[in-house]
């Protein structure tokens, strides 16, 4: 009966607690409201307060008082499984910083309603820019028209935001330029280390749900199809459809098994030369299993430069990777977030992409080959991947 | 103490979730700045987590005739992806492509209610079966990619309810119209209680608690319409909330009202029991999967269309959030206990926690980690209360 009585009392207490706080809540409600939706007449009252105004003043180009001090910026990321993206949060968190805004920075585990609830979050938390790097480019619609609707930009990052009007521009590295260097890579390795052709190759591809995968895929097959035509390449299993290469969810254990499968089904008395990866966890991924069947190393692409891999191309293991540096991704974003909070709108750019409802711009950032040769002029800048190449 | 129980009725139980869920809104208000108690927040809590509220509904009943049903995640998703691409590559009209999904569903739950009410393989087998069907199966059919929904989709995942009529209101009229027939039906039904409570004791309750329960409740029904009405023109109380308004009253009225319901706890409570006395245990086992699956269909478009694409990892781990949302509310594991408010309640609280950590900026992995938690502290709750009743 105490227990009773202690519950019933606490009960009573909170019920009168809602009761009076909830009223009051209702009238910090209005409050908060006016600041996060910012009427336009308190636009006007503080310019600096580059808020949904900002989005007027682009049409308009009024060109107000710029001031790129203050602002809350939202960063939404798909997860921190990767290295990139764990490096992106960590760069996000000191440029924003540095900047001068407040940061609201979130991953999303991989889930997409996660993602979902965390933008809105971040509107609610009165965010006037948010970087998307989203779980599935074309799972954010509503929210992100939300987003649009409550006068927040939003920055696609690293991928593109698909079917949905609310997206102001993507910052990414050419994703069919990156297809391009790794098949190019992979040529040039064949070439220096496995004699004359013919040579036997497989190929690999991205998460078909990530919008940038089918786009390596592509610019890879630009270059490596002509001599698949021509025989000097020869892909034994015959698997040279995107929708027969692509790792589902970027799983490297998703790639290692396929890579099994194909040696242990068509490599049994050949061997094989190359190998395009879309990416260093993949590329590590084929190599073990090579490795596993007794196989001669292959040549074989990557993307990322993932620490892991950066010693594996310098110790020779893996022949090359790509580098999209995280920082020059970071410090693009930031500089377009710095013009558009000081009321300058978008910057120019000539790329635009189509992303099923609307035309996106896009802010295009070339990436780095890496091999042994070049890896200590690619990281020069570099202090923690330079500490890897030991000799 | 005594007068606090009489407005709140016998059972102080049933109160302590809601306790929780009041307190944690005002906790997280506070530490939030007032983030939390805002129009546009509540319509993204509903419109968020109403997929899942929904896949509790169901879960519920699953969990009470003593079964669980780990497909439901994989079924949402492959309802919904096959909507889509009945839509976008088959050229099907919106309406007939959510047909299509509801069949599916209601095909799924056959098949799974198959083979646990006729072949008797446990539900936890059967439906580990159909997890792994439908995850393949969704995969397969989309070649792992995304597929968009046609625009008016939209409208059941991310809508709001229509303005019309006065603006000297101040809110959505839609909105407000709701309310005022939520409090009515409330009053009256409460009126009815009142009449006919004196029928089977005698002894007839008194008129004071009634009236202040009525006053409270139509306060706080009040306030929720004037905070979910009053938010930016163009918003109001959200659709996918409409829809889970509609099938609370419904699941409350069949695990309540009807002799279906009744079965579905006769079972799970004692099921050698339940088929002496003539309940079909079979007939009750199909329906109950049938209808499970058939909800997992209806969460699935709330989702895609708050999404406005299918992708083909959707539904992953939503069983779990559905089957954590009946546990909080009070389920027993063994089966037999459980109501639909108490669920609800639960599954707003892990919404609650989920949306309150998410405004303070807590990352995905912390919060993981305090709903497990509170998930293990509800339900040893529960446990230890049981434990003192007795």
């Amino acid at each position: 009966m105490k227990a009773k009585k202690a519950v019933s009392l606490l009960l009573a207490t909170v019920l009168a607690a809602t009761m009076l706080t909830g009223c009051g809540g209702g009238r910090g409600t209005e409050e908060t409201d006016q600041t996060d939706e910012t009427p336009d007449d308190a636009g006007e009252e503080k310019p600096d307060d580059a808020d949904a105004e900002g989005e007027e003043s682009e049409d308009e180009e009024t060109g107000e008082t710029p001031s790129a001090e203050g602002g809350i910026v939202g960063v939404a990321l798909p997860w921190l499984g990767t290295q990139n993206w764990a490096e992106a949060e960590v760069m996000f968190k000191e440029q924003l910083e540095a900047a001068g805004y407040e940061a609201i920075i979130q991953a999303a585990d991989q889930k997409v309603p996660q993602q979902q609830q965390q933008i809105e979050s971040m509107i609610e938390n009165g965010a006037q820019v948010i970087v998307v790097g989203p779980v599935d480019g074309s799972q954010l619609g509503s929210v992100l028209e939300k987003a649009k609707d409550a006068g927040v930009y939003v920055i696609g990052y690293d991928r593109l935001l698909e079917n949905t009007t609310g997206v102001d521009g993507i910052v990414q590295f050419g994703s069919v330029k990156t297809g391009e260097l790794q098949a190019e890579a992979l040529l040039q390795g064949l070439k220096e280390q496995k004699g004359e052709a013919p040579y036997n190759i497989e190929l690999f591809g991205g998460g078909p749900a990530d919008p940038n995968a089918p786009n390596f895929f592509t610019g890879a097959m630009s270059v490596l199809q002509p001599l698949i035509d021509d025989g000097t390449l020869v892909v034994v299993s015959g698997q040279t459809d995107f929708t027969q290469c692509a790792t589902a969810d970027w799983d490297n254990s998703k790639a290692q098994s396929r890579m099994d499968a194909i040696l242990a089904g068509n490599y049994s008395d050949i061997e094989i030369d190359g190998v395009l990866s879309p990416n260093d966890g993949i590329a590590r991924a084929i190599i073990t299993s090579c490795e596993n069947a007794g196989q001669p190393i292959p040549v074989v692409s990557g993307l990322d430069a993932e620490n892991e891999s950066v010693e594996w191309v310098w110790s020779g293991r893996q022949y090359s990777t790509v580098a999209k540096p995280t920082n020059a991704l970071v410090e693009e974003t930031v500089s377009i977030i710095n013009s558009l909070l000081s009321g300058s709108g978008m910057p120019e750019t000539d790329v635009t992409a189509n992303n099923g409802m609307i035309d996106v711009p896009v802010y295009e950032l070339p990436p780095v080959v890496v091999t042994k040769d070049n890896a200590k002029e690619v990281f020069a800048d570099d202090p923690d991947r330079l500490a890897l190449l030991k000799d | 103490m005594k007068y606090v129980k009489k407005v709140l009725g016998e059972d102080l139980r049933q109160y302590t979730m809601v306790v929780a869920l009041v307190a944690l809104i005002i906790i997280f208000n506070i530490i939030s700045g007032g983030k939390m108690i805002t129009s546009s927040n509540f319509q993204n809590l509903l419109s968020g987590n109403a997929y899942v509220l929904v896949l509790a509904l169901g879960m519920l009943m699953v969990i009470v005739i003593g079964q669980i049903d780990l497909s439901v995640g994989s079924v949402a998703g492959f309802t919904s992806m096959v909507m889509a691409i009945a839509a976008r590559q088959f050229n099907l009209p919106w309406y007939l492509a959510i047909l299509i999904a509801l069949a599916i569903g209601t095909i799924a739950g056959a098949w799974q209610g198959f083979f646990l009410s006729v072949l008797g393989i446990p539900g936890f087998i059967t439906t580990l079966g159909g997890m792994m069907i439908f995850r393949g199966g969704v995969i397969w059919i989309s070649n792992s990619i995304s597929v968009p929904v046609p625009s008016e989709l939209k409208w059941f995942g991310a809508g709001y309810l229509p303005e019309w009529g006065p603006a000297f209101t101040g809110m959505n009229n839609s909105t407000l119209l709701l309310g005022i027939i939520a409090i009515a039906a409330y009053v009256i039904a409460q009126m009815r209680k009142f009449a006919h409570s004196g029928d089977v004791t005698g002894k007839k309750e008194e008129f004071w608690p009634f009236a202040v329960r009525i006053v409270i409740v139509a306060a706080v029904i009040g306030y929720a319409t004037w905070l979910f009405g009053s938010g930016r023109p163009g918003t109001s109380f959200p659709i996918p909330g409409l829809f889970l308004m509609i099938l609370i009253i419904l699941y409350y009225l069949i695990t309540e009202r009807t002799s279906f319901g009744r079965h579905v706890y006769a079972v799970g409570g004692n099921k050698m029991a339940a088929e002496l006395s003539g309940v079909n245990v079979r007939r009750t086992y199909f329906l109950t999967m049938l209808n499970m699956s058939v909800l997992a269909a209806v969460a699935g478009i709330l989702f895609v269309g708050r999404s406005t694409a299918a992708g083909p990892a959707d539904g992953t781990s939503w069983e779990m959030d559905a089957i954590a949302s009946v546990f909080i509310g009070g389920a027993a594991v063994s089966g037999g206990v459980g109501t639909v408010i108490a669920t609800m309640v639960g599954g707003l609280v892990m919404a609650v926690l989920n949306n309150g950590l998410m405004l303070m900026g807590v990352g995905a992995d912390k919060t993981q980690v305090i709903k497990g938690f509170v998930l293990l502290a509800a339900v040893a709750f529960d446990v230890y209360n049981k434990k003192n009743k007795g």
